[in-house]
């Protein structure tokens, strides 16, 4: 009876592979173990950058982890690709949060990746640290920040331009997405408030890597600096193109938010030499602390020429920040992490951290480097001490008129 | 005798898919639920290239434009549901665009930005709902209406759909203070209907996305077996025969092209019910070429395989990503199937899976229940 | 004025470059090669592991990434264009499939990081190539500014386009091709070897992508990812030009780039790719076989 066979066969096809997935057992708490997640992209475009993320953040648990843990535990790291796809992310964070029910989860590196994730992390009651500097306009209780915000990338690094490089019209330039966009509003408060102008605020397409015509433009403008919020590979492209096209930094400097050693790298040190960068931490602070972190990560990536940059920083002293809280905790459930992370201080490679008990983004320090022939940054200006994070800066939120509050966000400031 | 057998054959595998689909809420814990029920979603995008593919004989590489269209209306209802896009004052107007706003803006959602005030109508509910399912549709219906009156086919129709969906993406990411650019509509309210919230991870919408993809399966499968639907397919095999024989042929290959549009649009609501975000990435044209492999996975020329094709290949996509010796190398296994699958499975897992049981049943007969048949 | 021509100039042969590959494979052979931009990555990786291990700079790299491409272009027409011939969709699925692959082995080092080693130049991290000396710094002629690297790129394009005119048109080689194009089945039955020609066909076509990868590799970064954008827009250039025409693939690219180039100064790049792309899809819907179509099939 042909036909019953046939049944039979798609029929049981059919249910073991519906089944099989469903069938799998929760994963059980091993004891003696804290589980945490580390969602970063492993393949895909990104991939460039946010693999660099995951080792700092795997030799970070690696290193509490040889030193006896957290609460006598050891830190198991639950690995993630998020492919560099909103959706993948959307999905692999349920996967961590409820399934694996992991205590807190480090990952992340675009503002897409992490908009598509926090739904699964605020209505789940899970807990994310995000290593990348962003655009601000956010106050989630369930993300602990620990990259720049808006104020501490720009908030001395406009002032310095216009003072420092006596520059006074500036040509704004980024890629057409959230981030670009809210730093050249916040950009052109600051270069308003300096008396100084902006000639131009463009945009090109994210991944865009054909810079002829915007070069030509800026060329034409009149303007004697650019500010780029220029970001990925887009930006090897238009250091390249500024170059061939005879313009030259030291009289028309571009001023950057984003671009990072990585890029530097890529791109030829020669095509940067002489542009400036402004970030809380460069591979080139000179302290015994960053030089034994450098190290150490060449060491544990197993490539002498690795460099190390900002996010990446942020996603190694990021993990000490959490085992800090969970120590202080004494537990591990996300209220008591997010209640003892606040506040908490730690020496990282950059200088000293501390998370803000009101917003849960971090104090830095703002620096600013000049690239120099040798693909390293040289520190040209420093902030005495940590800079308060104000993530709201874009409407005008001071470190006295807070808007990102403990209590949440307060709108009517907005 | 045979076309019987074929037709019993067939209603227990639809009637299988069902059952598994409806029975997996008592085996799978609250994350498979929500991730089938994602899968399942991809199901349908299955269906709907299936259909446009398989039936109507044309290659849409921009069905995520129907998916990205149904999205986002969904979305931008949900979003306004949601407790952030309540105002100090008390007026609703999502939280992005008082960010993207330019300074002093009027801050009402009629003007905040030019054009915010389309958003106006999706304070209901059921007006995203009807939006998500009417624009697709309507589009597709325009699409379709100009590129088969033009007698646009193979490739050409191709090229056009996937100009199309870079094109809507291009602008859906630069009206960023209307749709909050690249980062996507995110802080979404849940449906509500009748007073039920559907959590996306409770059983309720999981059998809310089973029971559309149940009945657009069945729906589709009833059309395609219609007079139109047979026309259809001989407009597939020889559209010339088909116009000389008096068909309009025009007019059946922009209705299932339509449908075909409808169904992803579904897809796209569906989509966003559960995972509580939407985001230009679902434009992308990788997205739209993966719905075409799973679509030739399952079986290009069948619903159901199609259907089964996209789950399958979601699952072995997640279980190989979540494994820590495939983690770095599951995308290059993926590239590897879909070459396998197109070399030596034309007709997909449908296919191989009708020969083996053709060969089964080509043996001599043997067991006594065939012999008394 | 001359600034913003020349844009788009140097647009437009960017455009001929990858598109004249895919123009005449697509055009013979039917086969919608999705891992064309692909070959181009390889090609301009093969820039890069050249420039680190051989110590060829970018010129001495073109005829190497030729090679590299067009025997790794024959690999997959025996493998699998071969199996497909007349399944014009399936070679799109299939290539895709190649696409994928081929990102992932460089990406993992063709498996070798899976044994801890490394090979400097490859994995997923951003390449450069860097621009011989002469070519770098621009020139100056009034006020108009001369890039030489990016008229490098118009002339290498000019001469690689003559260079396959002569073998479609003034070889004994191109006249099978052309018999091919118009009437497989008839070339077949005149004693042509469609097949091997074929083979032929695809991996010259390939060694074209390898070319354009060495030269982009100059101006652009290079990474795993670098092929997928190129292949989209290369394909437009050829529907647009017209199936099998190499004229239409030229006027289509020298089109497309102006438009491009001049939206690109005028307004902005994110106007200019959307005119582009309505342009194209203008274009088909008007002329559904593009600009020039000599095919009398």
């Amino acid at each position: 009876m042909s036909v019953s066979r046939r049944n039979l066969l798609k029929s049981t096809v059919g249910l073991a592979l519906l089944a099989g997935p469903a069938a799998l057992p929760f994963r059980a708490m091993a004891a003696g173990k804290i589980d945490v997640g580390v969602l970063f992209s492993n393949t895909g475009g990104l991939s460039i950058v946010e693999k660099s993320l995951a080792a700092a953040t795997l030799m970070a648990i690696e290193e509490i982890n040889a030193k006896g843990g957290v609460l006598g535990q050891t830190i198991n790291p639950i690995v993630e690709d998020g492919a560099s796809d909103p959706k993948t992310y959307n999905e692999k964070a349920s996967k961590l949060v409820i399934q694996d029910r992991v205590v807190s989860v480090f990952g992340c590196y675009t503002s897409a990746s992490r908009k598509a994730v926090l739904p699964v992390f605020e209505r789940r009651k899970g807990l994310l640290f995000y290593p990348t500097f962003y655009e601000g306009s956010e106050c989630s209780k369930n993300v602990v920040y620990t990259g720049a915000a808006p104020n501490q990338q720009l908030s001395n690094f406009i002032p310095w331009i216009v003072k420092t490089l006596g520059k006074k019209k500036f040509f704004i330039v980024g890629s057409n997405y959230v981030y670009p966009r809210e730093m050249a509003k916040i950009s052109k408060m600051l270069i308003e408030a300096q008396g100084a102008e902006w000639v131009a605020d463009e945009y090109l397409e994210l991944g865009h890597s054909e810079w002829g015509a915007m070069v030509g433009k800026i060329k034409n403008s009149g303007a004697d600096v650019v500010l780029s919020n220029v970001v990925g590979d887009s930006l090897i492209a238009f250091y390249r193109e500024f170059r061939n096209q005879g313009l030259k930094q030291e009289t028309l400097p571009i001023c950057a938010t984003v671009t990072s050693e990585i890029e530097i790298a890529a791109m030829g040190a020669e095509y940067a030499a002489g542009s400036y960068t402004s970030f809380p931490y460069f591979q080139a602070i000179e302290s015994e602390a960053n030089k034994s972190f450098v190290e150490r990560y060449r060491a544990y990536v197993n490539d002498p020429k690795a460099v190390t940059h900002h996010a990446m920083e942020s996603a190694y002293f990021q993990v000490y920040l959490w085992k800090q809280a969970v120590e202080a905790a004494g537990e591990t459930g996300v209220d008591a992490i997010r209640t003892a992370v606040a506040g908490q201080s730690f020496d990282a490679p950059n200088g000293k951290v501390t998370i803000d008990p009101d917003n849960l983004h971090c104090y830095l320090t703002p620096r600013i480097a000049q690239w120099q022939a040798d693909g390293q940054g040289k520190i040209v200006d420093a902030f005495p001490e940590p800079v308060r994070p104000l993530p709201y800066v874009a409407y005008g939120e001071t470190a006295e008129n807070l808007i990102c509050t403990a209590k949440g966000v307060d709108s009517a400031k907005l | 005798m045979m076309r019987s057998n074929d037709r019993r054959l067939e209603i227990l595998a639809y009637g299988s898919f069902i059952i598994a689909v409806l029975v997996i809420p008592l085996l799978a814990d609250v994350f498979w639920l929500n991730r089938i029920a994602k899968y399942l979603v991809f199901g349908m995008l299955g269906v709907a290239v299936a259909l446009s593919w398989g039936y109507a004989g044309v290659l849409n590489l921009g069905q995520g434009l129907f998916f990205g269209m149904g999205a986002y209306m969904m979305a931008m209802s949900l979003k306004l549901q949601s407790p952030a896009s309540v105002q100090p004052d008390g007026a609703l107007l999502p939280d992005f665009m008082v960010w993207n706003a330019a300074p002093g803006a009027s801050q009402h959602l009629c003007c905040i930005s030019p054009g915010s005030w389309l958003w106006i109508p999706f304070q209901s509910q059921g007006f995203g709902i009807a939006m998500a399912l009417m624009l697709p549709m309507l589009c597709s219906f325009l699409l379709g209406s100009s590129i088969f009156r033009l007698r646009i086919s193979g490739v050409f129709v191709s090229i056009i759909t996937l100009a199309l969906v870079l094109l809507a993406r291009l602008l859906l990411i630069d009206a960023q203070p209307l749709t909050n650019g690249f980062n996507g509509l995110t802080d979404l309210g849940w449906l509500t209907i009748g007073g039920y919230e559907f959590d996306p991870y409770a059983v309720a919408t999981y059998y809310l996305v089973a029971v559309a993809v149940i009945v657009v399966l069945l729906a589709t499968r009833f059309l395609v077996a219609t007079r139109a639907g047979l026309i259809l397919q001989a407009t597939r095999d020889d559209a010339n025969r088909a116009r000389y024989l008096g068909f309009n042929v025009a007019a059946y290959q922009v209705f299932f092209f339509s449908v075909s549009g409808l169904i992803a649009g579904m897809a796209g609501m569906l989509y966003v019910i559960a995972s509580e975000f939407a985001s230009p990435t679902f434009l992308d044209l990788s997205f739209s070429i993966s719905m075409v492999i799973w679509a030739a996975v399952g079986g290009r020329n069948s619903l159901l395989g199609a259907c089964i094709g996209a789950i399958l290949i979601n699952v072995i996509e997640a279980t190989a990503s979540e494994s820590p010796m495939l983690s770095e190398a599951w995308k290059a296994i993926i590239g590897l199937i879909f070459i396998l699958v197109v070399l030596y499975l034309p007709r997909g897992l449908t296919g191989l899976a009708r020969d083996i049981a053709a060969r089964l049943g080509e043996r001599p007969a043997t067991s006594p229940k065939e012999q008394t048949q | 004025m001359a600034d913003i021509l020349f844009i788009g100039l140097s647009l437009g042969s960017i455009l001929l470059l990858i598109a004249l590959g895919l123009s005449i494979i697509y055009g013979t052979m039917g086969v919608i090669n999705m891992a064309h931009g692909e070959l181009a990555m390889i090609g301009a990786y093969t820039a890069v592991l050249a420039g680190k291990y051989l110590g060829i700079g970018l010129i001495g790299s073109i005829p190497l990434g030729f090679l590299v491409a067009a025997v790794l272009g024959l690999v997959i027409e025996r493998l699998v264009i071969r199996r497909l011939y007349r399944r014009i969709m399936d070679t799109l699925l299939a290539t895709w499939g190649i696409a994928i692959l081929l990102q992932q082995a460089i990406r993992l080092q063709f498996g070798l990081s899976f044994f801890g080693i490394n090979i400097d130049g490859l994995g997923p991290g951003l390449q450069s190539v860097s621009v011989p000396a002469f070519l770098r710094d621009p020139v100056r002629l009034g006020d108009f500014v001369l890039q030489p690297y990016r008229s490098f790129i118009i002339v290498m394009t000019l001469i690689l386009t003559g260079v396959t005119w002569l073998l479609l048109y003034r070889s004994a080689w191109g006249i099978q091709i052309r018999a091919i194009m118009r009437n497989p089945e008839m070339a077949a039955a005149c004693g042509i070897d469609v097949r091997r020609v074929g083979a032929l066909i695809f991996a010259f076509g390939s060694g074209l992508a390898g070319v354009a990868g060495v030269l982009l590799a100059g101006l652009k970064t290079v990474s795993p990812d670098m092929g997928a954008s190129l292949v989209v827009d290369g394909f437009l250039v050829v529907v647009v030009g017209g199936v099998g025409s190499l004229v239409g693939t030229l006027i289509s690219a020298g089109l497309l780039g102006q438009i491009s180039g001049i939206f690109a100064s005028v307004f902005n790049d994110i106007a200019a790719r959307a005119v582009v792309l309505a342009v194209v899809i203008a274009v088909i819907m008007w002329r559904p076989s593009g600009l020039f179509n000599f095919k009398g099939r």
